[in-house]
């Protein structure tokens, strides 16, 4: 398939089976670098399935099957995840991903920042703090937390919780963001803060975003595209 | 109204089982303390030593319990630094990496040893000794090391169903955070889910320590003795309480000397106690800094 050049993904036939159970069919999609996609559409569609193929995460799941293709842009070259031509940390690394349950772990918030420069080698203790601060202020946490990085992160409020797991991902610079459903778990201010964020973010990288909110995709979404019975469809008249 | 006089009967039958087991307790202890407390005192535990010089290494202790105390100190301490390694380690491997097929053969296998006497495991404990006497060197036999082998074998089911139970029941949200991040599979384990799993982990160890402070049967057969004084190395034969509390009930003369095993006992039930309050502090403080500290 000819690559074009603002291509930041491509799935190509991609077949997805829970067991028997087959999820995704024949799934042809391409996503553009530095633009978000939301991905919406009934539940149980796969949505989330769709996602966990980009970053390996549906590897962690036993007893599953994925064929086709995925090919992903990353550090300029064309990968795919399928082949195993790129390790699962480093996949993880480039293509992070932001869970619908905010997930700070059980650490303090300034741990947590620094858990995934921990999980990559970088223990410079000035370079961690740099990074840990310009991520903190790209998900518009910093002001709020920079006193108290030594509390609990499971002491922050819901939104707070999600931008500093926003931030944390930011942290190891990924080129692209998947989203799964960040905002369904908050109420409609952290939710809006959240949106907002996610938009600034399109400078950095490519977001998919999936929502199950017609407004929410509207809203954020450059372009809307639309996950049923099976498979990808762009959804016309739905983008912003 | 026959369902509401149910739920009432259950709840009335389970406060009067926990209550009975609280009066239960109660009852033992405050047994043990009128019998145990009059004998308590330096007389008991350092005979007729002066305690200074014995806690010096100047004097030895003939008739106190000082040697069995500090033997069994050394069991519990012996066989959890043999059992604790061995036993987390197979809780991580039955959680984190064995197949279904092999979780259910290979946890099998670690029920039916949690299922075995302690008299039996004693006696292969004993025949074990009796080997590296007839095979090895005459001077191996029944000792302190072979008792607490013995007691590692039977403390580590314990601890290994007390580790993959803490790992797997493990909130999925945890699992996945550190995954998605670009952890390995071994970066998960040693950042993420071991500091969090540590409570439960701490609940088998605490089990482990009291079984090994308590249990007569594997000792009997696997070095304890009446008189040996303080251990002088690990293969040396020992004194341990347990012991100490069995043969003075079985050969006591007068009633001071029952008095004194009773006074053993409280003795033994307070060394439990300081063992499990630090097992939970250093529980508490591993996983403060584990997951805290920066």
């Amino acid at each position: 398939m000819p690559k074009q050049k603002k291509e930041k993904i491509i799935l190509d036939r991609v077949d997805f089976f829970y067991g028997r159970r087959q999820v995704l069919c024949g799934i042809k999609a391409a996503f553009y670098s530095n633009t978000l996609t939301a991905i919406t559409g009934p539940s149980g569609q796969g949505k989330s399935t769709l996602l966990g193929l980009l970053n390996g995460m549906w590897n962690e799941v036993p007893n599953t099957h994925c064929s086709g293709d995925i090919q992903i842009l990353l550090g300029g070259q064309w990968i795919s995840p399928l082949r195993k031509e790129i390790s699962l940390s480093h996949l993880r690394r480039k293509v992070a991903m932001i869970f619908q349950e905010p997930n700070p772990l059980p650490m303090s918030i300034g741990r947590n920042m620094a858990f995934p420069l921990k999980l990559s080698g970088i223990r410079d203790k000035r370079l961690v703090e740099e990074k840990v601060r310009t991520a903190l202020e790209q998900a518009f946490l910093w002001e709020e937390v920079k006193d108290r990085l030594e509390d609990s992160a499971l002491n922050l409020s819901g939104g707070q919780k999600q931008r500093l797991c926003i931030a944390r991902a930011l942290i190891l610079e990924p080129e692209i963001l998947l989203c799964d459903e960040p905002t369904s778990s908050l109420d409609a201010k952290a939710a809006r803060i959240i949106e907002a964020l996610l938009v600034s973010l399109k400078n950095h990288c490519t977001l998919l975003v999936v929502s199950h909110y017609l407004d929410q995709v509207r809203r954020i979404g450059d372009r809307v595209m639309i996950l049923e019975n099976e498979g990808l469809t762009n959804g016309a008249g739905l983008s912003a | 109204m026959i369902r509401g006089f149910a739920e009432k009967t259950i709840a009335c039958l389970s406060w009067a089982l926990a209550l009975s087991l609280c009066l239960s307790v109660t009852v033992l202890l405050s047994y043990l303390l009128i019998k145990g407390l009059p004998s308590l005192g330096t007389e008991l535990v350092f005979g007729k030593a002066d305690p200074l010089n014995v806690l010096l290494g100047r004097e030895r202790v003939f008739d106190g319990i000082f040697p069995a105390a500090v033997g069994t100190l050394s069991l519990v301490f012996l066989s959890t630094l043999i059992a604790l390694p061995l036993g987390i380690c197979s809780g991580i491997y039955l959680s984190e990496y064995a197949t279904p097929g092999m979780k259910k053969a290979v946890g099998g296998l670690f029920d039916v040893l949690a299922g075995i006497p302690s008299i039996v495991v004693g006696l292969y404990g004993f025949s074990v000794s009796i080997f590296l006497h007839h095979h090895f060197s005459e001077r191996l036999g029944p000792c302190l090391l072979i008792s607490a082998l013995s007691l590692g074998v039977l403390v580590l089911p314990y601890i290994v169903r007390s580790s993959q139970s803490a790992l797997e029941e493990l909130p999925a949200h945890i699992r996945c955070t550190a995954t998605a991040l670009g952890a390995t599979r071994l970066q998960n384990l040693v950042y993420v889910l071991l500091p969090n799993a540590l409570s439960g982990i701490g609940s088998g160890v605490i089990l482990a320590i009291g079984r090994c402070a308590e249990d007569t049967a594997v000792i009997l057969l696997t070095g304890v003795v009446a008189t040996a004084g303080l251990p002088s190395s690990l293969f040396a034969q020992y004194e341990a309480l347990p012991f100490y509390i069995y043969y003075i009930s079985n050969q006591y003369t007068n009633p001071a000397e029952l008095s004194n095993g009773y006074g053993a006992c409280l003795v033994l039930l307070g060394i439990c106690s300081v063992l499990f309050m630090v097992a939970r502090g250093m529980q508490k403080r591993l996983f403060h800094w584990a997951l805290y500290s920066r």
